[in-house]
């Protein structure tokens, strides 16, 4: 093929001076181009982040505040946030890392049992059983929030630590739906794990639960971080489960805390609302910094919803 | 060491721990059951009992054996996804909301717990004393000044001071100590009233209630349900009341709260369909449902798409990249919540801005059509990077040579796009298009976080909004109306229930992702 540059000296030998561009130059005006987009894209994803973030150390307190380097940056807002009695932000977050912590490792442990099952045993209703637990997850929670309400309402009546306004409630709750997609993701990570392995330690003597513990937890350690991140992540950010269950403030998660506190007292606490968005959303935005890797792959294959 | 099978040895302890957990679980929930079944809540009664059976036959023989790995999950899938859906059902053929939340059993349980001052019952003051092991005893004063201590489930005795481990008596005539009890001051005292005020002290029919935060009076129950007539006679007054529809009714149309509720047969799904009053609102509700989850899907997927396309072999795409997915990692109902305060009216950085440029601004949560593109482009901004995730890995999985081999027979950029890259990467992505398609049909958070599903719409006789979509419209009939209508509600959930069930059906069946899978 013709060399760009000997291209343009024909066309300049010859008089025929147009404005047409070498490959060079068309290439670097195309990137040009996606660049200025890039930048676009990158402002309209980062506004309402940098707003936030810059609103949270500003102490001046004016609503209309569209500075982006605050001039007076400080730590006030923070402050006031864990120093406010009426609206307890730490015991939200505390209450979110519990309800989320302990959900997410019953659900894993579900989750891995029931994949092990599926994969090292044949038994009557196998298959049946996964049509099951693919179909059954398929209906969003939040379809069933009015008979949950009424379920937990029926059987606080006599187990006192279930029912409404009860951590247990949810975390049980929570955990039910970790017999879903993610037991069939994890029971073909495990399909893949040699059966020798198995075998040799049933030739030992172990137990399937000893080689369930000893061996395939181990081995099984990356696609259960990825589906326990996501979980994590799903928890955390729930809304409507712990908004129709719970009830006193001090039992409230940090997502309906918020909520709460911004639609109540907006106009006099703005300040405030902007440094609990900033640490209502760090935990999370620090797991993802961690783990990227896991939760991409994860996200491609499928282990969550959206 | 020879001699023994190990297999026996492993076996025999983890018998009898086996045994012992399925015992323990059967009495547990055999106890909750006959509880349950006191209330009048039977389908609860059944699932459980079903549970019950299914733990103890995968455990006890070798036949289920591998279905002890699900116990705990089936267990739980069972009670807490399963059965919601067919209670959810249940509830539709119910009057279930305001005024009918109990069962039958439990409104007459509550209405016999009643209590009434009787003509010649005494009055007392009251202080309350609390013993080391948690229970209470009541310090009561009648108003010709006798004394007498009131404890739960004794007679009311009559005592002096000195006596019975009392110590000496304050200036108002009540023990400062007695003796095993510690007085409780009277701040103590407001916070505990709601659960004093349950307790029955002394023995009937003499006991006591509280009656205030300064009284406290010989009471007797009020209200006795008579099963033979099915009726409830006051026993102040002597008025007979009968049941109606969930409420008991006395001929004069006098209502005794609670009610209860009763099966209302179809109902609900006929006031749903056909009532004339909803239908306003509802076809609102239900041609912007379909609108904002189709228009949420196309503009989030079209913007990633176009972010994979245009950055797929660019100079420094990954910093690029990691920039952009930004909006992922942060919790949605966070970034709903800021979106909302950037454009709320009346001091929303974003609306300033606009004021400043362009001298006047939309009414971004007021004006019906603004708000719904403002949810639109905030669903853009949450859900693109996703799109973009997932259009890149498709990207990469469309071999190469297809689009060589297009280069070579003389297909120019465009062409080789759109006749080989997107029917190709539309194949791999169209299941995770039609999933978010079912996600955002029923998106509660951002409606609801974003506005609540205002600005209402005027004249209905329910509270909907021009941006609510049936999901958020339940959640409202059932949880943020002063009348709320589980009925109602359950039966537009299970609407919702039938659709998602057709748009997976679909979705299994032309993609075959269950197969696949299995």
């Amino acid at each position: 093929m013709a060399d760009p540059f000997l291209r343009t000296n024909v066309s300049l030998a010859t008089g025929q001076h147009t404005a047409r561009l070498s490959y060079r130059q068309r290439r670097w005006l195309g990137y040009g181009i996606r660049y200025v987009i890039a930048a676009g894209l990158i402002v309209f994803a980062f506004v309402p982040v940098v707003w936030v973030v810059s609103a949270s150390f500003n102490p001046s307190g004016s609503l209309t505040s569209i500075e982006i380097i605050p001039r007076h940056p400080s730590l006030e807002n923070y402050r006031g946030l864990f120093e406010n009695s009426y609206y307890p932000f730490m015991t939200w977050l505390l209450n979110s890392f519990k309800i989320a912590g302990v959900s997410t490792v019953f659900s894993v442990f579900s989750t891995a049992v029931a994949a092990y099952a599926l994969s090292r045993f044949r038994f009557r209703g196998r298959r049946a059983l996964m049509r099951a637990i693919l179909i059954i997850n398929v209906f969003p929670g939040i379809l069933s929030m009015i008979a949950l309400y009424t379920i937990m309402q029926q059987l606080g009546t006599h187990v006192s630590f279930l029912g409404l306004d009860s951590h247990a409630s949810l975390i049980l709750i929570y955990t039910a739906g970790a017999l879903s997609i993610n037991v069939i993701l994890v029971k073909g990570y495990l399909d893949s794990i040699p059966l020798e392995i198995d075998e040799s330690a049933l030739v030992d003597g172990a137990t399937h639960w000893q080689i369930f513990r000893l061996i395939t937890l181990p081995l099984a350690k990356p696609i259960l971080v990825t589906i326990g991140v996501l979980t994590f992540m799903a928890i955390y950010g729930d809304f409507v489960l712990p908004r129709v269950l719970l009830q006193s403030a001090d039992k409230l998660p940090m997502m309906v805390g918020l909520y709460l506190f911004q639609s109540a007292d907006y106009a006099k606490n703005w300040g405030i609302f902007t440094a609990g968005a900033v640490i209502a959303a760090l935990p999370i935005l620090a797991l993802y910094m961690l783990l990227q890797n896991y939760i991409v792959g994860g996200l491609t294959s499928g282990a969550v919803k959206l | 060491m020879i001699a023994t099978n190990p297999k026996r040895m492993v076996l025999l302890p983890a018998l009898a721990a086996r045994l012992a957990f399925v015992g323990v679980v059967d009495v547990v929930i055999a106890w909750l059951v006959l509880r349950l079944v006191g209330d009048g809540s039977y389908p609860l009664a059944a699932v459980l009992g079903v549970i019950a059976l299914l733990i103890t036959v995968s455990f006890s023989g070798e036949r289920f054996r591998p279905y002890r790995w699900f116990s705990i999950g089936l267990s739980l899938s069972i009670l807490f996804v399963l059965y919601p859906i067919f209670y959810t059902f249940y509830l539709s053929t119910t009057n279930t909301g305001y005024g009918h939340i109990l069962t039958k059993q439990q409104a007459i349980a509550s209405l016999e717990r009643t209590q009434y001052v009787p003509e010649g019952g005494q009055v007392f003051r009251w202080t309350a004393f609390q013993a080391d092991d948690g229970s209470y005893a009541l310090w009561l004063q009648a108003a010709d000044g006798t004394a007498s201590l009131a404890r739960i489930g004794e007679t009311v005795e009559q005592v002096r001071p000195g006596e019975g481990g009392l110590g000496s008596l304050d200036e108002n005539g009540v023990p400062i100590s007695i003796d095993g009890y510690r007085r409780l001051e009277r701040r103590d005292v407001v916070v505990l009233l709601d659960q004093l005020s349950r307790l029955e002290f002394g023995t009937p029919p003499h006991s006591v209630r509280i009656t205030g935060l300064n009284a406290a009076a010989t009471t007797q129950q009020r209200y006795r349900y008579d099963p033979q007539q099915d009726a409830i006679t006051d026993l102040q007054t002597g008025t007979v009341y009968r049941p109606q529809n969930g409420t008991f009714v006395a001929d004069s149309g006098e209502e005794l709260r609670p009610g209860f509720f009763v099966g209302v047969g179809l109902d609900n799904f006929t006031r749903f369909f056909s009532s004339s009053a909803l239908q306003g609102p509802l076809v609102t509700i239900i041609s912007w449902n379909f609108a904002y989850a189709l228009l949420s899907v196309l503009c989030s997927f079209t913007l990633g798409l176009a972010i994979a396309l245009l950055f797929n072999n660019l100079p420094g795409k990954n910093i690029i990249r990691t920039l952009l997915i930004i909006p992922y990692p942060i919790p949605a109902l966070v970034s709903i919540l800021i979106w909302r305060n950037l454009l709320n009216p009346d001091f929303g950085a974003l609306v300033k801005l606009q004021q400043a440029l362009f001298g006047t601004a939309f009414n971004w949560l007021t004006d019906p059509m603004s708000t719904r593109t403002a949810i639109i482009l905030i669903n853009m901004w949450l859900s693109y990077p996703y799109f973009y995730i997932v259009s890149s890995g498709a990207l990469q999985a469309i071999p190469t040579e297809m689009l060589d081999a297009a280069a070579v027979d003389g297909a120019n950029q465009g062409q080789r796009l759109v006749r080989i890259t997107l029917p190709l990467l539309l194949q791999i992505v169209s299941p995770l298009l039609v999933a978010s398609f079912a996600f955002n049909f029923n998106n509660f958070n951002l409606i609801y976080i974003f506005n609540e599903g205002n600005p209402p719409i005027a004249g209905s006789p329910i509270p909907a909004g021009h941006t609510d979509i049936l999901i958020s419209f339940v959640y409202k009939l059932a949880f943020n109306s002063a009348q709320s209508d589980y009925g109602l509600a359950s039966a537009i959930s299970i609407v919702l229930f039938a659709f998602v069930a057709l748009i997976t059906w679909l979705q299994f069946r032309y993609t075959r992702v269950l197969e696949d899978r299995i």
